[in-house]
């Protein structure tokens, strides 16, 4: 009606242009994310180069020196040789080296070690994230799908003793930040009653890495007392959203339409509360996804684990600062996707979301 | 009021035990002075009457390190908590209010901080500059939390702005500052203190994380530091063990009453239908 | 129409569109008041009645000046008004409001006494503390909740809902008014409450000489409380017919009104009705796309060709109405007593 009648296409550019506005019309929801999504990556990578161009010191310095009396050449044209190796010039005007360094970006150089050659940041990642990701994700899983069953249950029994045993859980360990956790743990299981080794991923004196058994049962022994850690202090977390959310969902008129129906509370429970509960859980476990890329940092420097987050700390401590640089856009990036791809795909699950 | 908060068991019981942690902060250095000279003949004491927790690698009193460290503990978690709250809701107050441009500036910055992880970026801050002060960990801290309570703070607004009592201020021709601080503000007011305390809990547990790495060695009697150095000298030892687990449960009963107070006031300034 | 005095406040064309952005490129466009026209004098009491989402909430806010209107003006007491804002404070107190959630209207965490105190303060910066007090137990005793110290010192949640809507009376009559618009102040109330509130307002009309502009969906309150004043019945944003109720009520002309009336059922016993409305369909038409002509047409059991291309007002005896086709439209009353 109206004002599609008085417009006529008569010209296949007006055609094309009316595609165009109808596929913005439909995915309106979406791309206003993505937008949103893009604009916070700029500034983020705005912010992350000044930062780390604020921390004083410099490095090319040393290198120079090094160079000087190396090759024996005057100190400037140590220093530029050392500039051009090291792909770093703090002397160079500033916003140039921000165009260089968002080009670099764009491209998918996320920058190099000015302290060890041949290593860049995308060579850590491709190394040690696996191993990052390896811990983080089984804690993450299992510590959701524990908290998610047991919350569900001392919902519906919320006078037992279990309901109250949960609190109790939930405020302890909701009380020990996660590091610490590990070191009791290292100092009991592992040190104490030696159990559990306590520091690396795998021992590289008995196996080999590959996909040979010996390997994986190494590598799942090695990750015991990290995972263990990790979802010992977070389970409860997931515990205390759970419990809320089901609480919240049971006391719809639809739960005591199924109660007046004769329905059992295993039945209940399984295909009534669970399914509307977890709506709100799942943004939260995105969330959780995307953090896991910034790294355990301590908790992979109690256990010596070789993951991104040590690296990351030793970097800086070391003060290399470029391949940082590039660590941390990193992790933001995942974040803000992982966060942009749940935020499309929850209309997906909630209808209530959807949109025409 | 007084009566309200007895009556309340979880407040009560986690305010008492935060008042004990502050009244050790204060009185605590003149009852049990701590001196920090190393007496070498007596490393590794056990526990006794006249050192109750023992002594350390170089002979120093246990118990005296944790008293005339909580001071410095409770000073970082407090500021950091009120800088994290002075920031939090002023920027939320104002881009929930404003809207416009105003907001989603606002927005795209807050964003920025939830999206980078927090620990790389304490560690470059902490490089950046030396930690000397329970008020420059403070702050290093609380750069990144005020950003989460931004957020919510802005959807209370939101939805306050458009309820009916403040249409009828706008009808009534009540100025903004009005509006602002004596509407808006006292509906927010609880909410704003109960993440004042759960500003406090993540203050300690993102300071004892820096002391862990190594990054924030200004003051060893500070319960993280104590971990940090026991971990430090190697936990095969079972005497760094020991030394280790007093500021560490120390840590965790003052997360817990914290915990404790913010449930109870919780429950208390915000009373909830019962649900069957 | 020819005018014995002038009015208190004008509203000339007020045209309302709402633009909801729905995509990048187009937006959706709600016109939801077309040329509307309204002249409210001075201790009348006017109604609008009309069904949810015809306009009249949003007109409400127009001349409260929470909105601002996208074209149109509005004069009060003779000088133009271009936004709530943009005029001097004095002028525009002149306009009160009545919500109609008494609970959402008042700010949970502040007394009585601290929501009425305020607004009077903020008008008269001079006052001091007793004589504000002085002014509130006027006030308490005028709407009729006496002690007045018992009532002030509550919070919202401890009153009952007839309570707080006197309170809402009281706020606005606060700021002396000369115009106070009511948005369905009684819905949310119990019926057997309703006549007092009803019986207030009146009084108030009469002591104070303000005008009321009462809004409802409900016509039998809105009988009641503008017996001698008119009615303005609105479809989809647009004055449909307005005249003095009694005439309205008895004898409608628009074929809408004449639905709306026919639409209450009678307590009398001898009187059968088919049950049919003199509607060809149920159907509201979207907002969207307004039709150019009569926007009652898709609906409209007397309608023409004609209908769809253009409409303008017409005078009859009773009324003004908006109809092109009124010869068409029978004009015999619903129900005899009717309009009594």
């Amino acid at each position: 009606m109206g004002n599609s009648e008085t417009f006529e296409e008569k010209t296949p550019f007006a055609k094309l242009l009316r595609v165009v506005q109808a596929f913005f019309v439909k995915h309106h929801y979406i791309l206003s994310k993505i937008a949103m999504s893009i604009v916070t990556m700029l500034l983020t990578m705005v912010m992350i180069f000044f930062l780390l161009r604020m921390i004083p010191g410099d490095p090319v310095y040393q290198y120079a020196i090094g160079i000087q009396q190396q090759r024996r050449i005057t100190f400037e044209e140590a220093y530029k040789v050392a500039v051009q190796m090291l792909h770093y010039d703090p002397n160079e005007n500033i916003l140039r080296a921000f165009l260089r360094y968002f080009s670099g970006l764009i491209q998918g150089d996320l920058g190099h070690s000015i302290i060890e050659t041949n290593v860049s940041a995308n060579s850590l990642i491709r190394t040690r994230l696996p191993w990052t990701l390896f811990l983080s994700s089984c804690a993450l899983f299992i510590s959701f799908f524990v908290g998610i069953t047991v919350g569900g249950y001392v919902a519906q029994h919320r006078k037992g003793l279990a309901n109250k045993a949960a609190s109790v859980y939930i405020a302890l360990s909701g009380s020990i930040p996660d590091y610490l956790m590990a070191l009791l743990l290292v100092i009991n299981l592992a040190y104490k009653y030696k159990l559990f080794p306590a520091q690396y991923n795998y021992d590289a004196f008995s196996v080999t890495p590959g996909f040979n058994l010996p390997f994986i049962r190494d590598v799942l022994w090695h990750g015991c007392l990290p995972i263990l850690a990790y979802s010992l202090v977070n389970t409860g977390n997931w515990i205390m959203q759970m419990r809320g959310s089901c609480i919240g969902v049971l006391g719809e008129d639809y739960i005591l339409a199924a109660k007046a129906r004769g329905l059992s509370s295993r039945t209940i429970r399984s295909r009534y509360m669970k399914k509307n509960a977890l709506l709100p859980l799942v943004t939260s476990l995105g969330m959780a996804f995307g953090g896991l890329f910034g790294g355990a940092v301590l908790m992979e420097s109690i256990f010596n684990y070789p993951g991104l987050g040590l690296e990351i700390s030793g970097r800086i401590l070391s003060k290399d600062y470029m391949v940082v640089q590039g660590l941390i856009f990193f992790s933001g990036f995942m974040v803000i996707l992982v966060n942009l791809l749940v935020e499309m795909i929850y209309p997906w699950i909630d209808p209530r979301v959807r949109r025409e | 009021m007084i009566k309200r908060i007895t009556s309340n068991v979880q407040l009560t019981v986690g305010l008492m035990i935060m008042a004990m942690f502050v009244l050790v902060t204060f009185v605590g250095p003149i009852i049990f002075p701590y001196d920090p000279n190393p007496v070498v003949t007596e490393i590794y004491l056990p526990n006794s009457l006249a050192h109750p927790f023992g002594t350390d690698w170089m002979g120093r009193d246990v118990f005296r390190q944790m008293i005339g460290g909580a001071g410095s503990v409770f000073q970082i978690a407090f500021y950091a908590a009120v800088i994290t709250v002075l920031v939090g809701s002023t920027l939320g107050i104002l881009s929930g209010y404003a809207g416009g441009k105003i907001d989603k500036i606002i927005m795209a910055v807050t964003n920025i901080f939830l999206s980078v992880p927090a620990f790389p970026v304490y560690l470059v801050l902490a490089s950046i500059m030396t930690l000397e002060s329970p008020l420059a960990i403070a702050v290093v801290v609380s750069a990144w939390s005020w950003a989460g309570l931004c957020r919510a703070i802005r959807v209370q607004v939101l939805s306050l702005k458009e309820r009916d009592f403040i249409q009828i201020c706008k009808v009534m021709r009540m100025g903004t500052g009005h509006i602002i601080f004596k509407e808006l503000m006292p509906n927010i007011l609880s909410y704003i203190i109960i993440n004042f305390v759960i500003a406090m809990r993540s203050a300690i547990l993102a300071s004892v994380g820096i002391m862990l790495v190594g990054l924030a060695s200004y003051d060893p009697t500070n319960w993280g530091a104590i971990v940090s150095a026991a971990r430090g000298r190697g936990l095969i030892n079972p005497m760094n063990v020991r030394i280790l687990l007093y500021p560490l449960t120390a840590i965790v009963i003052f997360q817990v009453a914290a915990l404790l107070v913010v449930n109870g006031l919780d429950e208390l300034l915000n009373p909830r239908l019962k649900v069957m | 129409m020819e005018y014995i005095r002038e009015p208190l406040m004008q509203l000339k064309n007020i045209n309302m569109v709402f633009q909801k952005q729905s995509s990048l490129l187009t937006d959706k466009k709600f016109h939801v008041l077309k040329d509307v026209n309204l002249d409210i004098f001075e201790g009348e009491i006017i109604a609008l009645v009309g069904e949810s989402g015809c306009g009249k909430t949003t007109l409400g806010k127009i001349i409260t000046g929470l909105y601002k209107p996208t074209s149109g003006d509005i004069y009060l007491e003779g000088e133009r008004m271009t936004g709530l804002l943009s005029k001097s404070i004095t002028s525009y107190n002149k306009v009160q409001f009545i919500q109609q959630d008494s609970y959402a209207a008042l700010n949970p965490v502040r007394t009585i006494y601290q929501s009425l105190y305020a607004p009077i303060k903020t008008k008269n910066r001079s006052w001091s503390r007793s004589q504000i007090n002085r002014k509130l137990e006027e006030l308490m005793e005028v709407i009729g909740l006496q002690p007045a110290d018992q009532f002030l010192s509550k919070y919202p949640h401890q009153l009952s809902g007839g309570q707080r809507q006197r309170i809402l009376m009281a706020r606005a009559i606060s700021l002396d008014p000369k115009l106070i618009v009511a948005d369905e102040p009684v819905s949310m109330i119990d019926v057997s409450m309703r006549l007092s509130l009803l019986n207030l307002m009146k009084s108030l009309n009469k002591r104070y000489n303000m005008s009321f502009v009462y809004i409802s969906h409900d016509l039998s309150t809105t009988r009641y409380i503008a017996q001698n004043g008119r009615v303005c019945v609105m479809y989809l944003g647009e004055i449909v017919e307005m005249g003095q109720i009694k005439d309205v009520i008895r004898s409608p002309r628009h074929p809408y009104t004449r639905a709306l009336i026919q639409a209450v059922p009678v307590p009398d016993p001898d009187y059968v009705s088919d049950g049919e409305l003199p509607l060809k369909s149920m159907q509201l038409a979207a907002l969207e796309d307004r039709p150019k002509g009569c926007s009652f047409y898709e609906r409209c059991l007397y309608s023409c060709e004609a209908c769809r291309e253009r409409v303008y007002h017409r005078d009859t005896p009773t009324a003004k109405v908006l109809c092109s086709h009124l010869e068409a439209v029978p004009d015999k009353p619903i129900y005899e007593t009717f309009g009594e």
